[in-house]
């Protein structure tokens, strides 16, 4: 049995060279990231502000709520689920936050605090429902997310909550705050990237990560593995809701107010970026660096085009094109296999 | 590479010079063969051997690097299944692809497009009518309207087999068709295979039971490596020639002669390693009651449903226990959850490994280490899994058990069916259990790994482990178990212990039970 194994080693090291320099598989794997540069070098050809520092600096804190959102979705994505309630509990968390600073004055910290629990919360009731009621995860996530959407809609009359006068400086610097002194970079962007290094430790160092993947893998054979699937898939919706409630905070603080908006673009956005990282990945898994990725790329080809005078819809157009032309690279390989 | 010149009697398909390569596999390596009109010719080798992608090749499911097919004389040239189906070419595969929503019918029929009425609503009479035309011409007791997912295996099969006849195949690849079949069964199916040929459809059969190879077929075609090794007919090879074409060496033992070389007799020790008590389950499982000594294999026998995985599933309490109490070392455990049992020292390797057993986009390592991740930390109280730790537990297991892999990190949907139990094995002998419980661990796994997993039960049970092993084949059991429970209908019906336990035995109390 063995002798056959190095056998078989042997006889693949003279075919290896003519498989690795195959263009469809080159292609297949570096897809991604190839169209991310090529991209950005046309960006770069057609506009020298596209790699101004200061521009740079702007769009990175302007996708840092979107990068904290979908840090949350790949972590549901890698157990095979989804959360569409993740812009709900944004958009409730941050009415609930500027709400209580601003109509009832409560101090920021105590208002941030309520609103983590209430993302906590909701995060655990996707969980409580999908993983251990046994629902479907897209449909029950679309209706919650519709109900707290629809709630906080109604909690203003649909209109947007403004607090230019009342939210506290201190508040306020979680949207752009004074940039550092080393890199001048927003404060966001640090949060974000804080946050992005934590879920890449618990998704690819810890054992926690590792046994998402499994149940991502493969749920029967990881129960029977003794993993515990149903608290760790519970466990990834909250970890969805623990994200949003950064993001709530970061966006109130940047507009000063809680905006009425259904956040299906940035939904859809966050989908896309996490979607992006797992194409870019080698065994096509979502993954923390590749969701950063994701999203670094979107928010790239949405400033090269704004750049450019495009309006929003030819950015969506373009954005649309760049998730299909990734998903078609991963699916070269497959069909290759 | 001369081009053959269309004979009056040519072959119904000719393979000349095929050859198929795969990332680090030469999977089929000039492959040259012709199959006659009207014979059953049995196709047999190792897992890994090529016989799947040299069928995959024949269906259109891949495309050869070298080589060419002809079919009557006329090139084939097939760029996707469905014209090897336009072709006459049909193939009932081991995982059966039926749509198990849908009735017979419409399994039967699809693909060849739904008789309709006014062009666009289904004819839901003819095609009924239709089907059970196909299925009449093999004996099946079958309603077209029941949805496949309600039947049998065996019956699935039929009704992938009809599905063959009903686009008018000439020629019929059934590849383990006889897997997870009952006797009776297999009879049945063995006379619908005559029937077709006597008929004038070529039959292509591949198993890894050798007998049924011996009972039905003409000719045999033998792989190894990738090469085509033996084309000969059955008449003119007996059991251990045909095995040592398959392994490429000398050895054949029945499963008797095995039982007594090996001495296996009757239960050895004494104290009871795992204990189970007035077990049932709303799976169909009634008032088991059974034990295992350490360093004892007991066998489960039994029929296809006789509810054999049932009860194993609810002492390892992946199903839920209804009643009964389980113990490991006189200790009992509760049947929450598999967590718990594992934490008790008792292991089930289930049926499937492929949707059960291992986490197949998983690298070898990962997968050995899984279930006990928490003794591979960097550090007794942090929660990270060590690379290093995790390696050398893998390259052990890796080199005790003999898997072949090219190295820990290769995925193990990429190995053969038996390194793919092998893993399996090695993960749970990492997790340090003491009570193992191997369900069909040998299906679809070739001579020589079927070999190599009898001799890791036999070693564990010599280090002191209990093993209870689950088998449809009972010479397997015959061959290595000290004794052999007999379950039926959710029931233990009967246990044979030492020189009592042999096939006939076993068969006999299976159905005297019916």
């Amino acid at each position: 049995m063995s002798d056959k194994a190095s056998a078989q080693v042997t006889s693949s090291k003279s075919n290896d060279w003519r498989q690795d320099l195959d263009l469809l598989k080159v292609i297949s794997r570096f897809g991604v990231l190839i169209t991310l540069l090529a991209s950005i070098l046309i960006f770069a050809v057609l506009n020298d502000r596209f790699i101004e520092i200061d521009g740079i600096r702007t769009s990175l804190n302007l996708a840092s709520p979107l990068l904290m959102l979908a840090l949350g979705l790949t972590v549901v994505l890698a157990m095979g689920d989804f959360d569409l309630s993740v812009t709900g509990i944004q958009s409730a968390a941050g009415a609930i936050v500027v709400i209580l600073i601003v109509n009832h004055d409560w101090s920021w910290l105590l208002a941030i605090v309520v609103g983590m629990l209430f993302c906590l919360a909701a995060g655990s009731l996707n969980g409580l429902l999908v993983s251990y009621a046994g629902m479907p995860s897209f449909i029950t996530t679309l209706a919650t997310g519709l109900i707290l959407i629809g709630t906080r809609y109604e909690a203003a009359d649909g209109r947007n909550i403004t607090g230019s006068q009342d939210l506290p400086d201190i508040y306020r610097d979680f949207g752009v705050g004074r940039p550092d002194p080393w890199l001048e970079l927003h404060t966001p962007v640090w949060i974000a990237a804080g946050l992005a290094i934590l879920m890449w430790l618990l998704m690819s160092k810890t054992e926690a990560g590792r046994y998402m993947y499994a149940i991502g893998g493969n749920p029967e054979a990881a129960r029977l593995s003794g993993i515990n699937v149903k608290a760790l898939r519970a466990l990834g919706f909250t970890a969805v809701g623990f994200m949003a409630l950064f993001a709530a905070v970061t966006t109130t603080a940047r507009t000063a107010s809680s905006v009425a908006d259904s956040g299906f673009s940035t939904l859809l956005g966050a989908y896309a970026a996490a979607f992006l990282g797992a194409a870019a990945s080698k065994r096509t898994l979502f993954n923390v660096p590749g969701t950063v990725l994701g999203v670094i790329f979107l928010q790239a080809v949405d400033r090269g085009l704004i750049l450019e005078g495009y309006s929003t819809g030819v950015r969506d157009i373009a954005k649309g094109c760049i998730l299909l032309l990734a998903m078609a690279f991963t699916r070269i390989g497959a069909s290759r296999r | 590479m001369t081009a053959t010149a269309p004979a009056e009697s040519a072959p119904l398909l000719e393979v000349s010079e095929v050859t198929k390569r795969y990332p680090g596999v030469l999977a089929v390596d000039g492959v040259t063969l012709s199959l006659e009109a009207g014979e059953v010719v049995g196709l047999v080798g190792k897992n890994g051997a090529g016989k799947s992608t040299l069928i995959k090749i024949i269906a259109g499911a891949e495309r050869a690097d070298e080589g060419h097919l002809s079919l009557s004389g006329e090139p084939l040239d097939l760029h996707r299944p469905h014209d090897a189906t336009v072709a006459g070419l049909a193939f009932v595969h081991q995982d059966l692809q039926d749509v198990g929503d849908l009735s017979v019918a419409e399994n039967v029929m699809m693909g060849l497009g739904y008789p309709r009425r006014l062009g666009l609503f289904v004819d839901w009479a003819e095609l009924h009518r239709r089907a059970a035309q196909s299925i009449a011409r093999l004996e099946a007791d079958i309603d077209p309207r029941q949805p496949v997912g309600e039947l049998s295996v065996a019956q699935q099969r039929l009704v992938m087999i009809a599905r063959g006849l009903a686009q008018k195949a000439r020629l019929l690849v059934l590849d383990e068709p006889s897997a997870s079949l009952t006797d009776e069964e297999i009879d049945h199916l063995f006379a619908v295979v005559r029937r077709l040929r006597d008929g004038g459809i070529t039959v292509v059969y591949v198993s890894h039971r050798l007998e049924e190879i011996f009972e039905l077929t003409e000719r045999v075609i033998v792989m190894r490596n990738g090469q085509l090794v033996a084309d000969e007919p059955t008449s003119s090879l007996d059991r251990s020639s045909l095995i040592s074409h398959i392994t490429g060496h000398e050895h054949a033992q029945t499963a008797v002669e095995r039982r007594a070389s090996r001495g296996v007799g009757g239960r050895p020790g004494t104290g009871a390693a795992l204990e189970v008590e007035g077990v049932s389950a709303d799976t169909g499982v009634h008032n088991c009651s059974f034990d295992v000594r350490q360093g004892e294999i007991l066998g489960l026998g039994g029929l296809m449903g006789s509810g054999r995985t049932e009860l194993v599933r609810a002492v390892f309490g992946a199903d839920y226990r209804r009643e009964g109490t389980v113990r490991l070392h006189g200790v009992a455990i509760s049947h929450k959850d598999p967590s718990q049992s594992m934490s008790a020292g008792l292991a089930l390797l289930p049926e499937d490994r492929k949707t059960q057993g291992n986490i197949m986009d998983f690298s070898v390592r990962n997968n050995i280490t899984l279930a006990s991740l928490d003794r591979h930390r960097v550090r007794p109280r942090v929660p990270v899994p060590s690379a290093r730790s995790e390696k050398r537990a893998a390259d052990r297991r890796i080199d005790r058990l003999g898997i072949a892999t090219p190295s820990d990190r290769q995925l193990v949907r990429l190995l053969s069916g038996g390194n793919q139990q092998k893993v399996v094995i090695a993960k749970w002998l990492e997790q340090g259990a003491d009570v193992l419980i191997f369900d069909e661990p040998t299906i679809g796994v070739d001579v020589d790994g079927k070999e190599e997993i009898y001799d890791i039960m036999e070693e564990l049970a010599g280090e002191g482990k209990a093993v209870v092993f689950i088998s449809s084949e009972f010479s397997e059991l015959v061959g290595v178990c000290h004794r052999v429970l007999v379950l039926s209908e959710g029931r233990i019906v009967g246990e044979l212990e030492g020189d009592a336990v042999a096939e006939p035995a076993i068969v006999e109390i299976c159905y005297s039970q019916l």
